[in-house]
C-alpha cells in the first residue's frame, strides 16, 4: 500500500515518527550528559560558597579539596547553611533564594559569626537580562559587599543616587546598583536582607 | 567555491542581509547587543542552528507533507537549540550560566524559520547548510558592529577590556535597548544608501543619459 503524502494517515504517521525520533535523540543526549551536568551544578554551588567566604582557589581540584577541609554544612539546614573557620575565626554562610525580575536568584552569603559584617557574596543562579540585570554577577558589583557593615541591613542605590561604578565605603551599608537594571537591583536588596535575617537566625541556633 | 555558493554568500552578507534588508531577528538585535561577548556567543548559536536546521529540513523536504511543514520546521529548529543548550550545560557551564535565558530564545529568531521556508525547501542539503551559515554570518556582522559601538560608549570597553580612559563618562542609554533602535536604523540607512548609489551608477553607465525619472523605491 502506498500512502499519498497529503493523506491524513501519512500526515499522522509522519508527524508521529519524526517527533518520536527527535525526542528520543534529545532524551539520549540529556541522559548521556546528566552526570556531567549534575557535577557542574555541585561544583558551582561549592565554589560559590568558597567565593563568598573569600577562600581563594586555583582550579577545580583545589576548590573541592578546600571545600572539604574548611566548610562544614550545618546538618538538617534548609536552605543550606554552612560554618567555616578561616585563620582561626568562625564564619557563617547561608543560601538564599528570592524573586528577581525574570526568575529566581539564588545567592550564598557569608558573614562573621555575629552577623555584623558581610564577609562576601556570590550568585549561584540567576536568569536576569544578560548585559543589564545579569551584570549582578560582575566582580565590581559583588565586591562591594565585602566587609560591608550589615547591622541595619543593606540598601542598594538606584536611579540618580547610583554612581554605577561601585560604593567603596564599607561602613555605610550602601551598595551601588547596576545601571539600567533598577528592578533587579531592588530585588537583590530584598534577597540580601532576607539572607541577613536568616544568617541571624542561624547564628542564634536555628537550622 | 562555485559561483552559486559565492552568490549566496554575497546575498546573505550584503544584498539580502537578514537584518538590514529582510528586517528579521530584530528582537535579539535589540536585546543582546550591549556587549560583544554575549553578542558573539548568541550569533554563533544562531548561525549554527540556522545552518544545521536548514540542512536537516532540506534533506527531509521530499517526505514532509505540506500541511505539517511548519510544525516539522519548529520541531527540527527546537531540537538543535536544545542540543546547543545541553552541550553548553555539560561542557561550558560558565557560558551557559552567562547566557541563561537567551539560549532558549534562539528558537524565536525569525531568520532560522525564514531560511527554512525561503531556501531549504527548494534546495539541496549542502547548499542549504551554506545558506543558513552565511545568513547567520550576515546577522553576526551587523550585530557585532552594533555591539562594538554600544560596548565602547556604554561601558568604555571592548570584550570587557577597558579601552577608554577612566575619566570617560559612560553613555547609559547605550546599555539600554533604545540605543539599539537608533543604531539599527542607522545601519539600515547606510546600507540602503550604499546599495542605492551602486544601483544608480550601474544603471547609469550603459544607458544613455535619458530624461530624468523618479528614483525607484525599494
Amino acid at each position: 500500500m502506498k500512502l499519498k503524502k497529503d493523506s491524513i494517515a501519512y500526515v499522522v504517521i509522519f508527524t508521529f515518527v519524526v517527533s518520536a525520533l527527535f525526542v528520543t535523540l534529545l532524551a539520549l543526549a540529556n541522559e548521556g550528559t546528566k552526570p556531567l551536568v549534575a557535577a557542574n551544578r555541585e561544583f558551582a554551588a561549592q565554589s560559590a560558597v568558597l567565593d563568598a567566604l573569600g577562600i581563594p582557589y586555583a582550579n577545580k581540584d583545589e576548590a573541592l579539596r578546600l571545600y572539604k577541609e574548611s566548610v562544614r554544612p550545618i546538618e538538617g539546614s534548609s536552605p543550606r547553611a554552612y560554618r567555616a573557620a578561616i585563620d582561626g575565626r568562625e564564619y557563617l554562610a547561608v543560601e538564599q533564594t528570592g524573586a528577581g525580575l525574570w526568575g529566581a536568584i539564588v545567592i550564598v552569603m557569608a558573614t562573621d559569626e555575629k552577623v555584623e559584617r558581610i564577609r562576601g557574596l556570590q550568585i549561584i543562579a540567576q536568569n536576569e537580562t544578560p548585559g543589564l540585570g545579569g551584570r549582578i554577577e560582575e566582580r565590581w558589583f559583588l565586591d562591594q559587599f565585602r566587609g560591608e557593615r550589615a547591622g541595619g541591613g543593606v540598601r542598594i542605590a538606584v536611579g540618580a543616587e547610583s554612581k554605577g561604578t561601585g560604593d567603596a565605603d564599607p561602613d555605610n551599608g550602601l551598595i551601588d546598583g547596576v545601571t539600567g537594571a533598577s528592578r533587579t537591583s531592588v530585588a537583590f536588596e530584598t534577597i540580601v536582607n532576607d539572607a541577613l535575617a536568616r544568617a541571624r537566625a542561624v547564628a542564634g541556633g536555628a537550622k | 567555491m562555485s559561483s552559486k555558493a559565492m552568490n549566496i554568500l554575497k546575498e546573505n552578507l550584503w544584498t539580502n542581509n537578514p537584518i538590514f534588508i529582510q528586517i528579521l531577528g530584530i528582537c535579539s538585535t535589540l536585546a543582546v547587543t550591549n556587549n560583544l561577548r554575549n553578542t558573539a556567543i548568541m550569533t554563533v548559536g544562531v548561525a549554527l542552528t540556522t545552518a544545521f536546521s536548514s540542512m536537516t529540513l532540506s534533506a527531509m523536504k521530499d517526505l514532509i507533507p505540506r500541511k505539517v511543514r511548519m510544525i516539522v520546521q519548529v520541531l527540527v529548529i527546537s531540537f538543535y537549540v536544545i542540543v546547543i543548550d545541553i552541550v553548553l550545560r555539560a561542557y561550558l557551564p560558565e557560558v551557559s550560566k552567562q547566557l541563561g535565558p537567551y539560549v532558549g530564545l534562539i528558537i524565536t529568531n525569525c531568520i532560522i524559520m525564514g531560511r527554512a521556508e525561503a531556501f531549504a525547501q527548494a534546495n539541496k542539503p549542502g547548499l542549504s547548510f551554506w545558506d543558513g551559515l552565511t545568513s547567520g554570518l550576515g546577522y553576526m556582522a551587523v550585530l557585532m558592529a552594533i555591539a562594538l559601538v554600544r560596548e565602547i560608549l556604554g561601558f568604555g570597553s571592548v570584550f570587557g577590556l577597558r579601552v577608554l580612559p577612566a575619566g570617560f563618562v559612560p553613555w547609559t542609554i547605550m546599555i539600554m535597548a533604545p540605543s539599539a533602535f537608533f543604531l539599527v536604523a542607522m545601519v539600515m540607512w547606510w546600507a540602503k544608501n550604499m546599495q542605492a548609489a551602486k544601483a544608480k551608477t550601474a544603471a547609469g553607465k550603459p544607458a544613455a543619459p535619458a530624461a530624468p525619472t523618479a528614483p525607484a523605491k525599494a
